[in-house]
């Protein structure tokens, strides 16, 4: 039951947010996509649950791009993953995201923030 | 792009599975660790991944490879029903291969002579003919040395220019003397080319003009391999030329012919071996005018610039040497593969054409085939209609059927690649043999295999792509609740398939009225007439100016040849000339007449033959005024000639030309006859200047011209015994009727007439068959109906013209798209005809008849058969 109120509870991502969340977790350090996972999940204080089934495309996607590289690693519990890093081209790509992000935010907050006095003059 | 994707592909599914182990792995570990049991962690891991196929296939998508497997899926299900309906495969894949092959051969002509202009040399597209003065069918060679040598050094446009000058030779030395091209050229002329020897080196600029005691000689792979049997120490070693020794420095590369399209050289030799050359190279006019020349453009460097630069340097030249150079000097550049010197200004002017009737009739097949398809996806109908309720697509659908066509025309490629493989070679046919050493053939290359795929994708397109879009757009309810009566397809089949067969009409009617243009022409040019005999005459060359004699043995022989042979019974009339006409070869000189005055840029250029006495009297020639050449006429005499009329019309119009002075290589003739015109290389011509000289005085070629009483070949041992009772190693070649030499001029009209009549009658029966498909399709899938009809009284009679109205109709539409069609196609080969309009009435008339009445008959039968159907069965038949 849980499960599911927890499901509801989960934001919808944006369309084309992933990509960019995805590459800010990466700037953190390289990692694998369980553990990209777990840190959005982390981060965003349990709200944010990505889909593997948008996950996964979503990397190979992105390497197809050549925005993330990955390798074949160990990781500390000796298990082995495979690990995705953000390339440079990728961090340009990171930039302009959060570029428009910013705008987008900002863009919607001035329409859902109008001061009441200031629409009707 | 990998050679194997599908390997790849195996690794990346195995690399995904791993990391979703990996992912699962993790996520248990983290939630043993968090104190939950292995069963429970391991389930509540897979709860939380979701499902795992579904997420393989998601992500397999991005790879942009899932299309092969899709496509690998399309194809296996395609093949499995072509399988089905084995009829419509292999008809459909015949008629294709057909059709491509008619294209691929056709190009593969194209490929051989156009686009491979000068077999072997490098980068044939920055090769340009440089041709001075006027343009015209087969001129003569263009420049003298010492013009040639000032363009080459002067110009700042081109990479290199080359000069050559070709022509028979006899290899004497061994057991047989043989008849050999050889070549004289510029010390640059493989250079320029982009030519490296086989074997030792080829000429050095010092050697150019420079005489030798014992000149160099380059031979070419094919003379190095028959004759001297692929020696590989052959440089240095001495052969002989026409009883000259000479010293082999190089073998050229296989393949290498020489620089002229369609001809082929044996030897080559510089400009002036021998030191018997040095008037004409030290003169700009006259008999030095014998050079052909080609240059490579510099790179970035256009025709047209090109041009303009020799323009100028020309205009030095003339304005320096104006003597040497009146008359029209404009200089004109001619890409290799239209080049006006050698076979391809022919070629340019008949092979794409054909490729257009070629690229007709593919059309027309693809409209025929797809109407076979448009039929059977119409059966297919609820086939589709499920699938597409399954979930499939339009779009999925759509590529399906495309899919189908494109197998079928793959298929067709494939069997017209075997085919072109034989047909390409049978271009040679064409060209009988003549007294130049033609070398033409098709040639089967990458490109005639690219051009193949081409041909074989866009008619797979064709055929499958319309079927399948009109198919695709019914809806699925519909069909599927529809009854069968109603499967003959909704009023949009009916549309698409009634133009596909006006289609097919539209289309056949100009290949018909072209091929019947074109054969009208044929034999118009078979029967007119040349103004000369052609029927009991025989000529003989006898090779004297290239096997070695000295001018006054030659002069001797010539006198015994002429009494010899006259002499032989069977024999009416013997003479002697140096040329042939109608064998597309030509000479031309400047002629300056007395008291004329030329029109600015009008051109002196004459042609000219040296013909022996009695020449017109054996040929039936009349002579208008004066006198015909005796053996008098020799080398003591005053220079004379004879005129015919267009000259004598053009320079002394309303005069008397006896008695008129012509100047030509500076020496003045005296006219003393004038002789009715005939022609001299096509039928079609127009007419140019003529003057004949006389055989004792200017003759050049030994060809004996003998009128005989009865069939000329029966004559040919005789004449050929005779000349060698004179001497048994005079060489004797092109021993011929004048009849076979003439057909030279009228074998592209044969190849022309041959094509289009083929293509032609492959239309008509496709355009027959398409219509008679139709309709029998039809009337079967009105079969109810009809019963319906008569039993509610409908005469057969009625039955009969119900169904045959409905042919009548389309081949009424398409014969009217048709003619306008063809009315505006028979412009393009307006040039191509003789002695016939390009609409004339007659042949439009009976094509049009021809192609009806074919229709019709082709309805008939379907009609005929659902008249003769009993009503009863016909309506319990759904």
């Amino acid at each position: 039951m849980s499960e599911e109120d927890q499901y509801k509870n989960r934001i919808e991502l944006l369309q084309g947010t992933l990509d960019m969340l995805i590459l800010q977790t990466l700037q953190w350090g390289p990692q694998h996509g369980y553990g990209i996972v777990q840190a959005l999940r982390l981060r965003s204080g349990d709200v944010l649950q990505v889909e593997t089934g948008s996950l996964y495309p979503a990397l190979h996607r992105l390497e197809r791009q050549s925005w993330v590289q990955s390798e074949w690693k160990q990781s500390e519990s000796k298990q082995r993953a495979r690990y995705y890093r953000i390339t440079a081209k990728g961090k340009k790509q990171l930039a302009s995201d959060l570029g428009r992000w910013e705008r987008i935010v900002e863009a919607i907050g001035s329409v859902m923030y109008v001061k009441p006095e200031e629409s009707e003059s | 792009m990998k050679w194997f994707p599908s390997f790849g592909f195996q690794r990346r599914k195995r690399e995904l599975q791993e990391e979703i182990d990996a992912h699962l792995q993790m996520a248990i570990a983290d939630r043993v660790a968090r104190g939950e049991t292995a069963e429970a962690a391991r389930q509540a891991a897979a709860r939380e991944f979701g499902n795992i196929p579904l997420v393989q296939d998601v992500t397999r998508d991005m790879w942009g490879q899932a299309w092969l497997e899709q496509l690998g899926r399309d194809v296996r299900y395609a093949l499995r029903q072509l399988r089905k309906s084995p009829g419509f495969s292999i008809t459909a894949t015949a008629m294709l291969a057909v059709a491509i092959c008619a294209n691929s051969t056709v190009f593969s002509w194209i490929d051989g002579t156009m686009l491979r202009p000068i077999p072997g040399a490098r980068d044939t597209g920055d090769l340009v003919s440089l041709q001075r003065g006027e343009r015209n069918f087969s001129p003569t060679p263009p420049f003298s040395y010492l013009d040639y040598r000032d363009l080459r050094e002067q110009n700042h446009t081109f990479a290199g220019i080359l000069a050559y000058h070709h022509d028979w030779i006899t290899l004497t030395g061994g057991a047989q003397p043989e008849r050999v091209f050889i070549a004289n050229v510029t010390a640059n002329y493989f250079d320029v080319l982009g030519i490296k020897p086989v074997l030792g080196r080829f000429f050095l600029a010092e050697e150019e003009t420079r005489p030798d005691a014992v000149p160099n000689v380059i031979l070419s792979y094919s003379l190095w391999k028959a004759r001297y049997a692929a020696d590989p120490a052959i440089v240095g070693k001495s052969i002989e030329i026409a009883r000259h020794p000479v010293t082999v420095i190089g073998v050229a590369p296989e393949g290498f012919v020489g620089a002229m399209p369609g001809l082929r050289d044996d030897l080559w030799v510089t400009l002036d071996p021998l030191g018997t050359d040095v008037w004409r190279i030290t003169h700009r006019s006259g008999g030095a005018v014998w050079l052909n020349v080609i240059g490579r453009l510099r790179p970035g460097v256009s025709r047209g610039q090109a041009a303009q630069d020799l323009d100028t340097l020309m205009h030095h030249i003339v304005a320096a040497y104006p003597n040497d150079h009146l008359g029209e000097n404009r200089i004109t550049l001619d890409p290799m593969w239209r080049s006006p010197f050698g076979a391809n200004g022919f070629m340019a002017a008949t092979l794409p054409i054909l490729l257009a009737f070629a690229a007709v009739v593919l059309l027309l097949t693809s409209a025929n085939v797809a109407t076979l398809t448009l039929v059977r996806f119409v059966s297919r109908r609820r086939e589709l209609a499920i699938r597409q309720s399954l979930g499939a697509n339009r779009i999925q659908l759509v590529r399906q059927m495309v899919l189908e066509g494109v197998v079928l025309s793959i298929v067709a490629g494939a069997v017209a690649l075997a085919l072109t493989t034989w047909t390409s070679k049978t271009f040679a046919w064409f060209f009988r043999a003549s007294s130049s050493p033609t070398t033409l053939n098709g040639s089967m290359d990458h490109n005639v295999v690219i051009g193949i795929a081409v041909f074989s994708l866009l008619a797979g397109m064709l055929c499958g792509a319309l079927p399948a879009w009109r198919s695709s757009h019914a809806p699925a309810v519909e069909v599927l609740k529809a009854e069968s009566a109603s499967i003959s397809g909704g009023s949009r089949n009916r549309k698409l398939l009634s133009g596909l067969v006006v289609a097919q009409i539209a289309l056949s009617l100009p290949l018909l009225l072209c091929s019947g243009l074109l054969l009208r022409t044929l034999r118009n040019l078979a029967g007119a007439n040349p103004g000369f005999e052609q029927d009991h005459i025989l000529t003989a060359t006898v090779g004297l100016n290239i096997a070695g004699y000295s001018h006054d043995e030659e002069q001797v022989i010539r006198h015994k040849i002429l009494d010899r042979v006259s002499a032989l019974p069977g024999v009416k009339v013997a003479s002697l000339t140096d040329w042939i006409p109608m064998t597309l070869s030509h000479k031309g000189e400047d002629a300056y007449p007395e008291g004329y005055v030329p029109h600015p840029h009008e051109s002196l250029q004459v042609s000219h033959a040296e013909v022996g006495p009695r020449y017109f009297e054996s040929l039936h020639i009349p002579i208008l005024e004066g006198r015909e050449f005796t053996p008098d006429d020799d080398e003591k005499a005053p220079r004379v000639l004879i005129v015919d009329q267009t000259a004598a019309r053009r320079y002394w119009p309303g005069q008397d030309p006896l008695g008129k002075k012509l100047r030509v290589w500076g020496i003045p003739f005296t006219v003393v006859g004038v002789v009715r015109n005939s022609t001299h290389t096509f039928v079609n011509e127009s007419p140019e200047p003529m003057v004949y000289m006389s055989f004792f005085q200017q003759g050049y070629e030994t060809m004996v011209q003998v009128e005989t009483e009865g069939n000329p070949v029966d004559l040919a041992p005789a004449v050929e015994n005779a000349i060698h009772t004179i001497d048994t190693r005079l060489p004797i070649f092109d021993v011929r009727p004048m009849r076979e030499s003439t057909q030279l001029a009228s074998s592209f009209a044969v190849i022309q007439s041959t094509l289009a009549g083929m293509f032609a009658l492959i239309g008509l029966v496709l355009a027959v068959t398409g219509i008679y498909g139709v309709v029998a399709y039809r009337t079967q899938m009105r079969t109810h109906e009809i019963g319906v009809r008569m039993a509610l009284g409908a005469s057969r009679v009625d039955v009969l013209r119900l169904v045959l109205l409905q042919g009548l109709w389309l081949t009424g539409i398409g014969l009217a798209l048709g003619l306008a069609f063809a009315l505006g196609l028979t412009r393009i080969i307006v040039r191509l005809l003789y002695g016939i309009g390009a609409n004339d009435p007659v042949t439009v008339a009976s094509v049009v008849m021809l192609l009806g009445t074919m229709s019709l008959l082709a309805c008939y039968f379907p009609a005929h058969r659902a008249m003769r159907r009993n009503p009863v069965t016909a309506i319990r038949e759904l």
